[in-house]
């Protein structure tokens, strides 16, 4: 079936987007050759997982208005499966990481079946009550799981420069399944359900599959990061999936700019190295976030990414007014 | 008896779910969002009761009202400066409206969360005892003062507020505003004035809970979440909105935990709720008392 082309300043938009993600992926890939302590080679990692879960995340939430709690709690699932794989099968990681997206996703795929026929709130109310409930269980079981210990997990090398380019190289392939999912007919069905849900499904856009698709792959994205994650801090442990840790996706989306290709990443990279420089003033992290979180929603509603927009813009604008 | 004592513990904690999911379910009536920070309202309420009688050493009776008085006014403020915007005269928020809500009730609730871990710290406290009797006997149970107390105390609260709502004029004006908020400012109603009623309602409620299971719980900072997520289970159970819903969804739940615990497992308690609503939403989306969304 033809669809018709994208309008143009949806392609342009996108096309902005992505040179700004480009441009945001090459001074990541710079960044070692200045950088070689390795706990600031570690910070980085970290915040490249959480920028992959607010990639993730981004896609469900920012593009189809659709809004998951349970971000943390799919790393934490592909986590465990990386996890449980190789402590209980002894199963090799190039079985172990691409089952982390797999399993998440299917995971998500059911769960998404049955909340996303509904629209309005259903799939926030579900999937945090899932997530704690996840926890709980991996939690509980403690001779599967073994708890609150924790499983251990191999690592993939041994070297933080060689870690940091695999998840540069991750990061790099979460932007383009999104930028892909954008760029198809389902990437613009979804910004029309976010939009007008009901306009949407009169001009023929089947809303559920479309839904389906973003949170399955949302999912998946997710539980390669916990996956990755995992093997990276040798230790996958259900404090992976707690909901302060979603929080912190949140967070990150919603300061970077919610529904924009680049603002994840600049969210994600900002409130991380924030959080380590805010942990040494007195671990007042969580509530300076939780406090921008509420004032960009309340005031800022573009994020950070959509103040710079205003701000060049204005500027353009003066510029050309003067000649 | 087992079986008699636990149908009378599953009710009790289920008064206790009513008072919480209650509050959640008629500020979505009257906004149509869901309140993310409901689970905070509960910790403020459990925690301004225990450090109230614990540090000032007032009597534990009167730091009840004053933890009901913490949960309105955080009620009352969540509305006022968060929740306003959804419907004052900001025209284009309406589309956002659910993105808006889960974004800044989220950030609200984990604020309060992290705001009372620094400020009061992180480790459980233990909040005093309405009554000293261990062991009392009602008729064919045992019961602890405690349970009898704060188990009266809900239903109380339960009666007071179906009253408030049926018979009192701002009660019914509120109702008026959860059926139609435009042809209810028509007819001369302050919507704003309702809606601020209902957050302050669900929050003394929320706080109240807190207040009286506060010896059992021990409150810590997160100490919210779960009662918060079994409130989400009730809410959709019940149906979103739907009062007499949530009491009686919450009352089930209650018994159903409570057998559950003893007869299939004690560590998993806690899941049964998620199994119920997955359940509700496969075969009855609407909730049990709902009405079926009715869109133009």
């Amino acid at each position: 079936m033809d669809y018709p082309r994208h309008p143009n300043f949806l392609r342009d938009k996108l096309a902005e987007e992505v040179r700004l993600s480009i441009a945001v992926l090459a001074v990541l890939a710079l960044l070692p050759l200045g950088i070689s302590s390795p706990y600031w080679l570690g910070v980085l990692i970290v915040s490249m997982y959480f920028a992959m879960l607010s990639c993730g995340w981004n896609l469900l939430a920012g593009y189809a208005g659709q809004f998951s709690l349970a971000p943390a709690a799919f790393a934490m699932l592909g986590g465990y499966t990386t996890g449980l794989l190789a402590y209980h099968l002894d199963a090799p990681l190039w079985i172990g990481l691409p089952l982390a997206a797999v399993v998440p996703g299917a995971i998500g795929l059911v769960l998404g079946r049955i909340v996303l026929r509904l629209s309005g709130p259903y799939l926030a109310l579900t999937t945090l009550s899932f997530a704690e409930i996840a926890r709980l269980v991996i939690y509980n079981s403690i001779d599967f799981t073994r708890g609150d210990q924790g499983l251990n997990v191999p690592g993939i090398v041994d070297d933080r420069t060689l870690y940091y380019y695999l998840f540069l190289a991750a990061l790099c392939a979460t932007v383009l399944i999104v930028y892909g999912v954008l760029r198809s007919p389902t990437g613009r069905f979804l910004q029309a359900i976010r939009d007008d849900e009901i306009g949407a499904a009169s001009r023929g856009v089947d809303v559920v599959r479309c839904k389906t698709v973003a949170f399955l792959v949302s999912c998946a994205i997710c539980g390669f990061a916990g996956g990755l994650y995992s093997t990276f801090a040798r230790l996958v442990s259900p404090e992976l999936g707690i909901i302060a840790q979603t929080g912190l996706v949140i967070a990150m989306v919603v300061i970077g700019g919610m529904g924009t290709l680049v603002g994840p990443l600049v969210g994600a990279m900002l409130v991380y190295v924030a959080s380590e420089m805010l942990r040494d003033v007195g671990n007042i992290q969580m509530i300076v976030f939780a406090l921008l979180v509420i004032v960009f929603a309340r005031f800022f509603r573009a994020g950070l990414w959509g103040l710079a927009r205003g701000l060049l813009a204005r500027r353009r604008a003066a510029a050309s007014g003067g000649a | 008896m087992l079986a008699v004592d636990l149908f009378v513990n599953g009710l009790i904690i289920g008064l206790f779910y009513a008072l919480m999911a209650v509050g959640l379910t008629m500020v979505f009536g009257i906004l149509k969002i869901v309140n993310f920070a409901h689970g905070e309202f509960y910790m403020v309420g459990a925690y301004t009761y225990t450090l109230v009688s614990l540090v000032l050493g007032i009597s534990p009776w009167l730091a009840l009202p004053l933890a009901a008085a913490a949960g309105a006014l955080l009620g009352w403020a969540t509305e006022r400066w968060l929740m306003r915007p959804l419907y004052a005269g900001y025209g284009s928020w309406g589309l956002m409206k659910d993105e808006y809500a889960v974004v800044v009730t989220f950030g609200l609730s984990l604020l309060l969360i992290n705001l009372v871990d620094k400020v009061v710290g992180p480790y459980p406290m233990r909040g005093p005892s309405l009554s000293d009797v261990t062991r009392m006997a009602i008729g064919p149970f045992m019961m602890s003062g405690q349970k009898l107390i704060t188990a009266a105390l809900a239903m109380v609260l339960l009666a007071g507020l179906a009253v408030f709502i049926k018979y009192s004029l701002w009660g019914r004006q509120v109702q008026a505003v959860a059926q139609n908020r435009l042809g209810a400012s028509i007819a001369g109603i302050d919507t704003a004035r309702a809606s601020s009623i209902i957050f302050m309602a669900s929050g003394i409620l929320a706080a109240l809970a807190g207040a009286l299971l506060a010896p059992v719980i021990n409150p810590a900072p997160d100490v919210g979440l779960f009662p918060a997520i079994k409130s989400y289970v009730i809410v959709v159970i019940g149906g979103m909105g739907s009062i007499p819903g949530s009491i009686v969804a919450a009352l089930s739940l209650g018994v159903l935990e409570s057998f559950g615990a003893v007869y299939l497992s004690y560590d998993y308690r806690d899941t049964f709720g998620l199994v119920i609503l997955i359940l509700v939403l496969l075969f009855r989306p609407h909730g049990l008392f709902g009405e079926r969304a009715r869109e133009v």
